[in-house]
C-alpha cells in the first residue's frame, strides 16, 4: 500500500473502478474473435480501447473518467499501449465475483511497463495481476468519420432488435445492404447470397423499435456480413435488459458507425431497491463505437 | 467373496446428494474398496498422475446389516463408474419414495455383489446390484464393475492408501470455497500452472504466470492448524509476491506448482458440502493436500465417521 503511495507521482495513471463486471461487459462487446490485439489510449478524459480488423472494421470502447471512482492522470501526451484484449478481459473477469461489487485499482506503468491491477475491497484477500504491454502497432487506417452531407444520415434502433435483425441475416450471409430512404421513412437491411432476405424497419409503424430517424435522401451501401455481425454479436446482456438503443450513422463514403451504450453502474443485484425505484446512475455509461467500411463495389444509388 | 448390505437413509443422502456428484467430477472411474469397518472411494491411487481423492466412510455411516467376507482378510476392491453408480442410487431413491409412501421400512435399498451372465455372453460378469423391494414389486439394477482386484492389487491399494495419510505440517482454512473456485475457474482461462504457497502465518497465495501475464490471489490471516508463526511486521506493507517470497526464504512457507485444472477439481469437492476445508503442503513439497472436515450435524465436533481429502500431484518437485 505504502509503496503505491510513493510511486503514485511517477505513474501515468492510477484509477479505481467499483464495477468490474460493467467493464468486462463493455470490453466483451468488441471481442469478436479469440486473439485480438487492443490499443489502450490513456488521457485526462478517460481510457479508450481500440481494436480493429484488416482495415475494414474498427471498434472503440470509451471509458470516461466519470466511470471511475478515482482517476488520477499525470502523463504527458497520450500514452498508448498494446495488450491482448482476450487476455485482458479474462484477467479482469477473475476480479469479478458474482453477487459482489468488486472494487479494483488499475495503475500504469509498472516497473516493466506492465499494466497493474489489484482488488482493493478487502484487506485480507487480494487479487492482483500484472499484464505485459507492448508498443502498439500504428493504427492502419484512420477512421476519420465525416458526415455524409449537411444533415446526418442516422437512425436509432433498439439494440435487441438490431441484434435480432443482424442474426437473422446470417442465413443469406456474405453481403448485407443497408438502405435508408426518406419517403416513407424506413431502413432496409437486405441480404443476398444463398437466398434473399429483406428486413424493413418502418419509422412510423414501429416507433418503439426505430426510435429516431434522420434521412433527407436515399442512400444504400453494402457491408460484409461478418463485419456487421461483429458489431452486435457480443452485445452485453445488460444492454438488452436495459432496453437500450443503438445508433447507426452512415458517413461519407458509406462508412457505417454503430454506437452502443453499456451501463457500468454498480450492479443492481446489490441494490435492487434502487432499481425498482427507477433510479439509474445516468453518467455511468461506457460508449462503444464500431466503424465498418462499406464494400468497394458499391453499385448503389449514392449522392 | 461376498458383500451384502442395506444402504441407510443417511447413507443414501450422503452418497446421492453429496459425495457421488462431487466424486464424479474427480474422475469417471474410481475404486470402491470395502473392508470390515470402512468403505472407501478412491481416485487415482494406483495410477501415478491425476488428483488422488480419498473418501472414507465408517460402515455405519452408510450401511446397516453389513456383511462382507473374502479370503483376503474380508477386503474387496473393484473399479466402478461413479456416474452409473450415482444413477442407480438416484433411481432407487425415487422408486423408494414412490413405493414407501406409507413410511414402512420394508422398502429398503439392498446392495450386493453378484456375478451374472449378461445377455449375449457366456462369461459371468460381476455387478453391484441394487435391489429395491416395494410393497408389491421389486426393482433390481445392476451396475457393472471391474473384476475384483487380486490379492496383490488390494495390497497395493492398501499401501497407497496408507501412504496417502500423511498430514501437512501446516494447514490453512479456506474461508470461502465457492469464491475461491469462482476465481480459479476464471484463472483457468489465463494460465495452466498454478503456484501455491502456504505460510505458517496463515497466508494462502495462488498465482499463475505466463510470458504475458501474472495473475494471483492472496488470502491472509486464515486459521492455521499445525505449525504456525507470527508474521513479521515489516511484511505488512509489501506486495503479495514479495510477502510470500520472504516467507519462503525464511522457511516459514512452502511453495509448490500444480496444474490449475487439478486445483479447480479439488475445489469441486465443495459439492460434498463440507463444513471446513484446509489446504496444506505435504512434507518436502510432495503434494498439495486439501482436507475437508465434516461436523456432527448441529455441533462443531468433527464427524469422524466421514472423511475426504485430495492430494494434488506437484509438477516441479524442485
Amino acid at each position: 500500500m505504502s509503496s503505491s503511495a510513493v510511486d503514485a507521482e511517477a505513474l501515468d495513471l492510477v484509477c479505481q473502478l467499483d464495477n468490474v463486471q460493467g467493464m468486462v461487459d463493455a470490453l466483451s462487446a468488441v471481442r469478436w474473435k479469440r486473439n485480438q490485439d487492443a490499443v489502450i489510449e490513456l488521457s485526462e478524459h478517460g481510457v479508450v480501447f481500440i481494436v480493429e480488423e484488416t482495415g475494414c472494421l474498427q471498434a472503440k470502447v470509451y471509458l470516461q473518467r466519470e466511470l471511475f471512482t478515482r482517476y488520477e492522470y499525470s502523463a504527458q501526451g497520450r500514452p498508448r499501449l498494446g495488450v491482448s484484449l482476450g487476455l485482458f478481459v479474462d484477467c479482469l473477469n477473475t476480479f469479478s465475483v458474482p453477487g459482489h461489487s468488486s472494487f479494483i485499482e488499475i495503475r500504469y506503468p509498472g516497473p516493466d511497463m506492465q499494466l497493474l491491477l489489484k482488488s482493493v475491497d478487502s484487506l485480507d484477500a487480494c487479487i492482483y495481476a500484472e499484464i505485459k504491454t507492448r508498443i502498439p502497432d500504428s493504427i492502419s487506417w484512420d477512421y476519420n468519420f465525416e458526415p455524409a452531407g449537411s444533415t446526418p444520415l442516422t437512425f436509432t434502433v433498439k439494440s435487441a432488435a438490431l441484434k435480432e435483425a443482424i442474426d437473422d441475416l446470417e442465413w443469406p450471409g456474405s453481403s448485407i445492404q443497408i438502405k435508408l430512404q426518406p419517403v416513407p421513412p424506413a431502413v432496409t437491411f437486405r441480404g443476398e447470397g444463398h437466398g434473399d432476405l429483406q428486413i424493413d424497419l418502418m419509422y412510423y409503424v414501429n416507433t418503439d423499435l426505430l426510435v429516431a430517424f434522420h434521412c433527407d435522401r436515399q442512400v444504400s451501401y453494402w457491408y460484409k456480413y461478418k463485419f456487421l455481425r461483429s458489431t452486435t454479436s457480443n452485445i452485453p446482456n445488460s444492454v438488452i435488459k436495459d432496453n437500450r438503443g443503438s445508433k447507426l450513422t452512415i458517413g461519407r463514403g458509406g462508412m457505417l458507425k454503430v454506437q452502443h451504450l453499456v451501463s457500468v453502474a454498480r450492479s443492481s443485484t446489490l441494490y435492487p431497491h434502487i432499481d425498482s425505484a427507477g433510479y439509474k446512475q445516468p453518467s455511468r455509461i461506457a460508449y462503444i463505437e464500431f466503424f465498418v467500411k462499406p464494400e468497394e463495389d458499391e453499385d448503389a444509388v449514392n449522392d | 467373496m461376498k458383500f451384502k448390505a442395506f444402504l441407510t437413509e443417511n447413507g443414501v443422502n450422503l452418497l446421492e446428494k453429496r459425495f457421488l456428484p462431487a466424486l464424479d467430477k474427480m474422475g469417471k472411474i474410481c475404486h470402491l474398496f470395502l473392508t470390515r469397518e470402512h468403505t472407501f472411494f478412491l481416485h487415482n491411487l494406483l495410477s501415478g498422475d491425476g488428483v488422488q481423492s480419498i473418501a472414507q466412510f465408517q460402515k455405519e455411516a452408510l450401511f446397516d446389516d453389513y456383511r462382507i467376507s473374502s479370503q483376503n482378510e474380508d477386503r474387496i476392491a473393484f473399479a466402478i463408474d461413479i456416474s452409473l453408480l450415482n444413477r442407480a442410487v438416484r433411481s432407487s431413491v425415487s422408486i423408494c419414495s414412490e413405493l414407501g409412501g406409507d413410511g414402512s421400512t420394508a422398502n429398503r435399498l439392498q446392495i450386493k455383489l453378484v456375478k451374472k451372465l449378461p445377455p449375449n455372453s457366456t462369461l459371468p460378469t460381476p455387478f453391484l446390484t441394487f435391489e429395491t423391494k416395494g410393497y408389491k414389486s421389486a426393482v433390481i439394477q445392476d451396475v457393472p464393475i471391474s473384476k475384483p482386484l487380486s490379492r496383490a492389487q488390494v495390497l497395493e491399494l492398501q499401501t497407497a492408501l496408507d501412504m496417502a495419510q500423511d498430514l501437512p505440517q501446516t494447514l490453512v482454512q479456506v474461508p470461502d470455497l465457492n469464491q475461491l473456485q469462482n476465481f480459479v475457474d476464471r484463472m483457468k482461462h489465463v494460465g495452466d500452472l498454478l503456484n501455491v504457497s502456504i505460510s505458517k502465518y496463515g497466508d494462502l497465495h495462488v498465482q499463475t504466470s505466463t510470458t504475458l501475464i501474472t495473475l494471483g490471489a492472496e488470502f491472509r490471516k486464515l486459521l492455521v492448524v499445525g505449525e504456525r508463526a507470527v508474521p513479521p511486521p515489516e511484511d505488512q506493507n509489501v506486495s503479495a509476491q514479495i510477502r510470500s517470497e520472504r516467507a519462503i526464504l525464511r522457511g516459514d512457507a512452502q511453495l509448490v506448482q500444480v496444474n490449475v485444472k487439478h486445483f479447480s477439481k479439488s475445489l469441486q469437492c465443495h459439492l460434498v458440502k463440507p463444513d471446513c476445508a484446509f489446504y496444506g503442503i505435504a512434507p518436502q513439497g510432495a503434494c498439495l493436500t486439501v482436507i475437508f472436515q465434516f461436523f456432527i450435524p448441529g455441533t462443531r465436533q468433527t464427524d469422524k465417521s466421514i472423511s475426504l481429502h485430495c492430494r494434488l500431484p506437484v509438477l516441479d518437485p524442485s
